[in-house]
């Protein structure tokens, strides 16, 4: 659409050019560079050489070393980018990296051709509109503070715009348009935080084409490993009341049921029975839920993931509109988190699900594959038989977990044709996917319904703020193994092996390990040794979640909060009646300053005592007139005030003196005070 | 005929165009009294976002929505940082005219065909600055004005005259943009500005002078006004036109050119002696003779119908003469 536009602009390119004033010019190249350049990195290299070109060429243009391209020019460069763009993003070409990719391209050859102030316009507009775009990759507080810098350059360049070229000073631009936007901080934390947050009109793309780091909806062997190279945060947890004990931080993400003797996958879509705001009339499954024990409230501050899962503890009884929960009890938002994402969540420290299981589910939880891992099966079965009771056979495999030479380690040898097998007898050395999968696997082969569960374990606990951060490296996996009478019980092999790792997370299990962290650089938190910087950490962390809870995720539900403090009861229409209000608050306290009545010049200190001593004698009625001289006004009085004559005369003549003769300074001085002290007499004569 | 004039009249009172300016000039008379000086203020100033006001508005749109669709909490800050800025402009806007002091001069010797010359005196008192206030005559071209460093500024403003006569060149559009561009704030002020303007000179034979004189024999002119008769030094106050530049040129000091004619000639211009002119180009023609007889230091005096001024010279009878020719 950009393009069209140009080649239209191009048929009256003969009209006389507005000439850009220098200046401006140069205000215009500065924002528009500073607002190009946090998006360098995303775009394709070529692209940014042509935005280099291009605002080169303006500056030859307007040295008159070059002139404004021709329509077959500008054309053809146009389609050659165009073409490029198509060949290197293929069918991602409506993605928002190449939208603003192509935004910022079409920015850049607008200034080939500012012919006319419409067309610079243009050009400030939307580099506004660029500093938006950036937003969709980053609200982090530095970029926050940048680009407030951008935006007060792309101010000056508008303000410059309306400045005479040779009165132009860009101090005082500057200046002036900091001042206007430090102005419309109140009313735009006013508007920020009364403004009604309406949902997306419409959806839109928002594919990334780097990866995320994270948990993928399968496991295999040395899936999970990979994310403890990762500090990558994951999300963060505020809980309402009392922290739960590390050991008890099971956060549940995914449930997968479905083996194909090396890797789980979630097999089938699981029944449509939805708990939440597709809830179908079917709620038998769920109903059956019982909540137990203590009360948990919680908000997750989760970072995007692309995907739709997301993270509880337990099993939640409510989840908010935007949820909800699968049969297998793996909670999904309804749109993809694409961006962070703000919950609040309740469960019970203890809950009993699915005390029946019908034969069809039965079958699911007990299916494997007929081949390999033979030698397991039988292990299994063996053991089983052996144990007598479900519940002694679980514990007797947790026990050869413990008795033999298990080890807990991230760089597991390979495993080929029959993992499970090998792992079991031969290498018994793996990370907590391993032994999931394997554990899991020996539930099956002995007819307990079972699954394998990944999400993240422990976390880092934040002294300064309370929260709990939880980062890649935490990934985890462990089972769940349906018991008559008892339902879905929670079983975690890896805690059999290296209780330390549950218990005290998993950066103290790995931290003299090489692997650990290797992905994640200069981070902060390879010092976590030296008290000071991790004390910084802590800090810097905290101010990264206040920013992210109370500015990136205000939502409505913070709105109700904030109204909630001044309200006993929060109803729509108080939030709109004092949104008025505080509104209307905030634009006249911006009146007030705009409008206050500019400051006077100084006066000679002399003139300052003169107009009051005036101004004593206008409240008896002795106003003096407009353009009376002080002698005249003298002359005129003393024919009315015999009495005061003398004093008048000295007071006039003492005036007139010290405002028209120059005199050494310290002489004026005391002249002043003394006329200072006769023009008190004389009020005191007066009344 | 008749029904086409009444047509004409008709569509003269009914053109909504002319009722708006009529309805309109007589509004803003009441609303902007004429005054020799001006402050303006809250009462004669208008302001109203403009084209390029909208266009923001609609970027702000498009950033609204684009807020709404991604949900970036920043992005709605900004917007809302941008509606301030605007709301915000609208004020700074009126502010870079309130207390503005105007007023304004005019040169008085303009013949018809020159521009009128306004000098319009902008003051500032206090800390405020004023920055790129645009001033304009109906039709004349802008001029920029800015306060910065300086309490007062005078920017020239160039008319075209058309006619003869006291010239008001309208209401002063005192108009500004500024910080942004996104708001207009203007006022439409009338300085009470009068510029007489003299009738274009044409030029005749002076002959025509004589010949008429003649006829009544009152006043014999003899052609020699011209000739040079002797120098004599110069004096403070004698007409720079006068003097012997060549002379001084070649440093030889400052003469004054005496005529032969200066002595004791008095000529009257009188309405008769172009009889055969139409009224315009009659008071065009003595227009030129004035001019004339001014540069050669003769003494003249002007008899038209309704107006006798006795045969003298110098500026003052200059300016009456001429002024009497213009207000014919």
């Amino acid at each position: 659409m950009i393009f069209m536009k140009n080649k239209k602009t191009n048929q009256n390119s003969s009209a006389v050019f507005y000439q850009v004033p220098r200046t401006s010019l140069a205000w215009i190249l500065c924002s528009l560079v500073a607002v190009i350049m946090p998006h360098v990195l995303r775009m394709p290299f070529w692209l940014v050489i042509v935005c280099g070109l291009c605002v080169l060429g303006r500056v030859l243009i307007y040295q008159g070393r070059m002139s404004y391209p021709g329509p077959w020019i500008k054309t053809a460069v146009v389609l050659v980018i165009l073409w490029t763009m198509l060949a290197q993003f293929g069918r991602n070409i409506f993605s928002t990296e190449s939208t603003v990719a192509i935004l910022i391209v079409a920015i850049c050859l607008k200034l080939l051709e500012m012919h006319r102030k419409r067309d610079v316009l243009m050009v400030i507009y939307l580099c506004y509109f660029t500093v938006i775009s950036e937003f969709i990759w980053s609200q982090s507080i530095p970029i926050a503070a940048y680009m407030l810098v951008c935006v007060l350059l792309i101010s000056s360049a508008l303000m410059s715009l309306t400045q005479t070229q040779e009165y132009q000073n860009p101090l005082r631009t500057i200046k002036l348009s900091g001042l206007i936007l430090l102005q419309s901080v109140p009313l735009m934390l006013a508007l920020f935080i009364l403004f009604p947050r309406i949902s997306p009109l419409w959806s839109v793309p928002l594919q990334s084409a780097s990866a995320r780091t994270g948990l993928s909806e399968s496991m295999s062997p040395g899936d999970i490993g990979n994310l403890i190279a990762s500090d990558e945060l994951a999300f963060r947890v505020k809980f309402a009341g009392e922290r739960p004990a590390t050991s008890q931080l099971y956060w549940r993400a995914i449930t997968l049921d479905s083996f194909d003797g090396r890797e789980w996958t979630r097999g089938f879509s699981f029944e449509p029975q939805f708990l939440g705001a597709a809830a179908s009339d079917n709620k038998s499954w769920f109903e059956d839920i019982e909540y137990r024990g203590d009360i948990l409230d919680y908000n997750v501050i989760m970072e995007p993931t692309d995907e739709n899962w997301v993270f509880s503890l337990k099993i939640p009884q409510v989840v908010d509109d935007r949820m909800l929960m699968r049969r297998d009890f793996q909670i999904d938002s309804i749109r993809n988190v694409s961006q962070r994402f703000s919950y609040d969540m309740r469960s019970f420290m203890d809950n009993r699900l699915d005390m029946t299981l019908r034969p069809r589910e039965l079958q699911r939880w007990l299916r494997l594959p007929e081949e390999g891992n033979l030698a397991s099966k039988a292990f299994a079965l063996q053991l089983h038989e052996e144990s007598g009771s479900d519940e002694a056979y679980i514990q007797n495999v947790l026990a050869y977990f413990t008795r033999e030479p298990f080890f807990y380690s991230l760089q597991p040898p390979l495993l080929d044709v029959n993992p499970v097998d090998q792992f079991l007898f031969e290498t018994r050395e793996g990370f907590c996917e391993h032994f999931s999968s394997s554990f899991t696997y020996l539930m099956r082969a002995a007819g307990i319904p079972s699954r394998v569960v990944t999400g993240y374990q422990g976390g880092e606990y934040n002294p300064y703020d309370d929260t709990l951060v939880v980062r890649q490296y935490d990934a985890h996996a462990w089972s769940e193994v349906w018991l008559e009478d008892q339902g879905w019980v929670r079983i975690d092999p890896t805690a059999a092996v290296a209780p330390g790792r549950i218990e005290q997370g998993s950066q103290f299990t790995f931290q003299a390990d090489e692997s650990f962290l290797q992905d994640a650089g200069m981070s902060l938190l390879r010092f976590r040794n030296s008290a000071i910087l991790n004390d910084l950490r802590y800090r810097l962390e905290m101010i990264d979640y206040s920013w992210n809870r109370f500015v990136l995720n205000y939502d409505q539900s913070l709105q109700f909060a904030f109204f909630g403090r001044f309200f006993r009861e929060v109803t729509r229409e108080k939030i709109i009646i004092s949104s008025m209000i505080f509104i209307f608050l905030s634009v006249s306290l911006m009146i007030f300053l705009v409008l206050r009545k500019p400051s006077r010049d100084r006066f000679h200190p002399a003139t300052d005592l003169y107009l009051r001593y005036c101004d004593g004698l206008s409240k008896q009625g002795l106003a003096r007139e407009r353009g009376e001289t002080p002698w005249q006004y003298y002359l005129r009085l003393s024919n009315l005030k015999p009495a005061w004559s003398q004093q008048m005369q000295d007071i006039t003549e003492l005036y007139i003196k010290l405002v028209y003769k120059n005199a050494d300074p310290e002489q004026e001085a005391k002249a002043i005070l003394d006329f200072k002290n006769k023009i008190r007499h004389f009020h005191m004569l007066m009344y | 005929m008749t029904t086409a004039s009444q047509t004409e009249s008709y569509s003269k009172t009914l053109n909504p165009y002319l009722i708006w300016r009529r309805s309109f000039g007589r509004w803003i008379v009441k609303r902007i009294p004429p005054a020799k000086n001006i402050v303006l203020n809250i009462n004669n100033i208008f302001i109203i976002p403009n084209k390029q006001g909208l266009g923001f508005c609609f970027v702000l749109v498009l950033m609204f929505i684009g807020a709404i669709n991604y949900e970036t909490s920043l992005a709605f800050a900004l917007v809302f940082l941008l509606i301030g800025m605007f709301i915000l402009t609208i004020f700074y806007t009126y502010r870079n005219l309130a207390g503005l002091h105007l007023s304004a001069v005019t040169d008085n010797s303009v013949f018809v065909g020159e521009n009128a010359e306004i000098t319009v005196i902008l003051n500032r008192h206090g800390k405020r600055i004023y920055e790129a206030i645009e001033l304009s005559f109906a039709n004349s071209r802008k001029v920029v004005a800015d306060l910065i460093d300086q309490k007062e500024f005078r920017s020239r403003l160039f008319i075209a005259t058309r006619k003869r006569g006291y010239f008001n060149p309208g209401r002063l559009r005192v108009e500004t943009f500024f910080p942004f561009g996104i708001c207009r704030a203007w006022s439409l002020i009338d300085l009470e500005l009068k510029c007489l303007v003299y009738p274009q000179p044409l030029e005749c034979d002076l002959d025509m002078l004589n010949q008429n004189d003649q006829d009544t024999g009152k006043v014999n002119v003899s052609r020699g006004n011209d000739d040079f008769y002797n120098l004599r030094e110069y004096q403070v106050g004698d007409p720079l036109k006068h003097v012997a530049w060549k002379h001084f040129a070649r440093g030889r000091g400052m003469y004054t050119k005496q005529y032969s004619s200066n002595v004791d000639e008095k000529i009257w211009l009188r309405w008769s002696q172009f009889a055969q002119f139409s009224e315009e180009d009659r008071l065009s023609k003595l227009c030129y003779c004035v001019l004339k007889l001014d540069a050669a230091g003769v003494d003249y005096g002007l008899d038209i119908p309704g107006c006798l001024i006795e045969p003298s010279k110098g500026s003052l009878h200059y300016h009456s003469v001429l002024r009497a020719l213009a207000l014919y």
